[in-house]
């Protein structure tokens, strides 16, 4: 547990870890409408995530994970209201680049559609930034909510609550899943 | 204080009270009760019993709501206990919350608490080194603070006498700065620490990464076994308490122990307000405690006192125990109660990757972090900074991080990332500070709490040792790591305000000399023998070894010499 400490100072990035002490202190309560986290917004979120995660031949992917319920807490709850707004600035950009480029709602283009509305969100980043970037943003919510989801823990990655035993040195090949925790 | 009720003065009367219950309160009650000496625990907090109290000990990281981070309104609310590495949302039930337990920051500390049962041996980092004589006599040595009245050998058997009952894994390693104890199997080295151990030998000769001296059960003895513990899991989620017992807390281990034999009574709920001193007897003759509840306040007493109530609540509670013989604190002639606060610098970070050791993982969680035993001021001066630090290490193989992956999502996006990615090396200091009189904590003149006791002022801050000290460390761990092979080394000072080391120490030091210390060679008030100060407070100085097994030490040999006193006819 100890190496916790040397994770939190040297600054893991967690999904809503970018924003500084200031940025906690001047905040006010987000403008946040109930329907934001409509069971559509839900099912669309599921989408977007499924579309960062895929469920592939190995294992499942985010939508299995519930990624979208999972971001409705963790946004509502961990978010400041600054990056609240930026998330839901670039999910109302995700919802109207679907319409306008492709006709139709985001759940419903194909796959490499979906991916060409992400990677264009993802390319308009500022890389050095100080504000927080939509794409970085909602990509980093999916991965630890998939990896730390039963699923992505169990499935895409390896996971025992009770191990038993450490043993410091076990052969290792090509293939074979990293630990979840 | 309000009404006292004194009526029932036999029913309140026990042979020991002990003020706390945490990892050296507990220990108080163990010894006291087990030599057949009726023993009442005090804790201010809740009860927290073994296994029934710990709700999220079987929780996996997906029944967590935030999967074990904070939300805005925690952090908001909370902006001192919140940087505790340890208080997520596995664990915060076991912390004080910043707006319960008010206190004024002169400058700032960042005070860390456990008011519960157990106080914060459930939480705490479970790290057990012994001191070793560099350290008692480093300030004799050095010419900084006092000397301690206390050597290395004084304190080796009581060592020997805690280790055994609370079970300590490592590997004896012969070395004089970290001396050997009575060790159960150590967790193993992976393949990168046993890098790192080789590396440091062939490029120095006199550096040694050694196997984690750390409070888990490995291999349980039948002591352990009567303890009701077993062999620790490899779990690695101390913090929300063990259903296994595996590491040591005085909630699986000391105070059942203490409550088998039928002497020992704990009391929560129960704020100690000040001991009480009799004048005409000179000696202390019980404490008065109120009820958080319900505010009522009651006086308890007993032959001899012990105050365990954690380094800074202790020094608050003698300097607000004041009487006609003793304004300034319980035993205060000299001055120094509060004064001489120190802490363990825990600001520096540093680590990196390594390539190779591709064909080789681990299995399990290993709850413990390998030791650096301290290379600095042993034998001489040989830095310029005064007093040692303990570097701890290890590696490991996280999830890889995608990072190189082109698209940044997909297929291919999500399969690079549940392989493990490079391994990485890691280290943290945990450094000596200096104890320096203007380091201090005194009462508030005008502000109390609800149970109406003084806050406490804290005024502790680093200096220029502190900072020399901390780039040491880095220069030295940036090249121990670079010849070692790790690559892309960072590392960071996190500037952290003293008190989030949670190693606060002093206030309420042993000498000898009752002119410049408080406690005598057994941890007894120079000027009020029956109260002994048995946890941090009574620190000296800091050393560089995690001090938590020095406390239990301590305690239980002041316990003994109270026995050996008692069955000699005295502490009447």
């Amino acid at each position: 547990m100890k190496r916790r400490r040397f994770l939190s100072s040297v600054g893991i990035i967690l999904p809503a870890a970018m924003v500084s002490t200031e940025f906690f202190l001047s905040s006010c309560k987000a403008d946040v409408k109930e329907e934001y986290f409509s069971d559509q917004n839900i099912k669309l979120l599921d989408e977007i995530g499924e579309t960062i995660i895929p469920a592939t031949s190995t294992s499942p992917g985010a939508k299995e994970a519930r990624i979208g319920e999972f971001m409705k807490v963790y946004v509502t709850d961990c978010y400041p209201p600054e990056e609240q707004n930026i998330f839901w600035e670039g999910v109302n950009k995700i919802k109207k680049n679907s319409k306008s480029k492709y006709g139709n709602e985001f759940p419903k283009l194909a796959l490499l559609q979906k991916q060409e509305i992400l990677l264009s969100l993802k390319n308009e980043s500022k890389i050095d930034s100080n504000t927080p970037q939509f794409y970085p943003m909602v990509k980093d919510l999916v991965v630890f909510g998939f990896f730390t989801s039963k699923p992505g823990a169990t499935k895409a990655l390896r996971y025992i609550q009770t191990p038993g035993y450490y043993k410091g040195d076990v052969p290792y090949k090509k293939g074979d899943k990293a630990w979840a925790t | 204080m309000g009404n006292i009720d004194s009526k029932g003065i036999k029913e309140n009367t026990y042979d020991a009270i002990v003020i706390g219950s945490g990892i050296s309160g507990g220990w108080a009650a163990k010894e006291l009760c087990e030599h057949g000496i009726k023993t009442l625990v005090l804790e201010r907090g809740r009860d927290v019993k073994h296994l029934i109290d710990y709700p999220t000990m079987a929780k996996d990281p997906w029944d967590f709501p935030h999967r074990n981070e904070l939300t805005l309104k925690e952090k908001e609310d909370n902006p001192v206990v919140s940087k505790c590495y340890a208080f997520r949302e596995d664990a915060m039930h076991f912390f004080v919350k910043d707006k319960e337990h008010p206190y004024i920051q002169e400058k700032p500390f960042d005070w860390i608490r456990g008011y519960q049962v157990g106080g914060k041996s459930l939480t705490w980092g479970r790290c057990t080194q012994r001191w070793s004589n560099f350290e008692f006599t480093g300030p004799q040595r050095f010419d900084f603070g006092w000397d301690w009245p206390i050597r290395y050998e004084d304190v080796a058997p009581w060592y020997s006498h805690v280790e055994k009952f609370i079970g300590i894994c490592g590997s004896k390693d012969g070395l004089e700065a970290m001396p050997d104890g009575e060790f159960l199997p150590p967790f193993e080295l992976n393949q990168v620490e046993q890098h790192l151990k080789d590396s440091l030998l062939k490029n120095y000769g006199d550096r040694y990464l050694v196997h984690a001296r750390w409070a888990h059960l490995t291999q349980p003895n039948q002591i352990h076994l009567d303890q009701g513990r077993g062999k620790c899991n490899a779990r690695n989620m101390c913090q929300r308490g063990c259903p296994f017992g595996g590491y040591f807390s005085s909630n699986s281990s000391t105070l059942p122990w203490a409550a088998k034999t039928g002497n020992l009574t704990i009391r929560p709920f129960s704020v100690v307000h000040s001991i009480i001193y009799d004048e005409q007897k000179q000696k202390a003759t019980g404490v008065r405690v109120i009820d958080t509840n319900t505010k009522e306040a009651t006086e308890f007493f007993a032959k001899v006192i012990f105050v365990n109530g954690s380094t800074l609540n202790s020094n608050l509670i003698l300097l607000n125990s004041t009487s006609n013989r003793f304004p300034n604190g319980l035993g205060n002639d000299s001055g120094v109660l509060g004064k001489y606060i120190c802490h363990h610098n825990y600001r520096g970070s540093l680590g990196g990757e390594i390539d190779g050791f591709n064909d080789t993982y681990y299995y399990g969680r290993n709850p413990t972090d390998a030791i650096i035993a301290n290379y600095r001021n042993l034998h001489k001066k040989d830095a310029d900074f005064i007093g040692g630090y303990t570097t701890y290490a290890g590696a490991h193989r996280d999830r890889n991080d995608g990072k190189t992956s082109p698209q940044q999502m997909g297929a291919e996006y999500k399969e690079s990332m549940t392989e493990p990615g490079p391994w990485k090396v890691y280290s943290y200091v945990q450094g000596e500070t200096i104890p320096k009189e203007k380091n201090h904590v005194r009462l508030s003149a005008d502000k109390k709490d609800e149970w109406g006791i003084p806050q406490l002022i804290t005024s502790v801050e680093y200096d220029d040792n502190d900072d020399k000290l901390l780039n040491d460390y880095f220069v030295q761990t940036e090249e121990m790591f670079s010849k070692a092979g790790v690559k892309n080394i960072h590392h960071s000072d996190s500037k952290q305000a003293p008190g989030l080391d949670i190693h606060e120490m002093g206030g309420c030091r042993m000498g000898t000399d009752p002119k410049t210390s408080m406690l005598d060679k057994r941890n007894a008030i120079h000027h009020c023998k029956n109260v002994f100060v048995t946890d941090g407070a009574c620190m000296a100085s800091t050393g560089n070894q995690s001090p938590s097994i020095l406390y239990m030490t301590l305690t239980a040999r002041a316990c003994n010499y109270v026995v050996e006193e008692m069955k000699k006819g005295n502490f009447k």
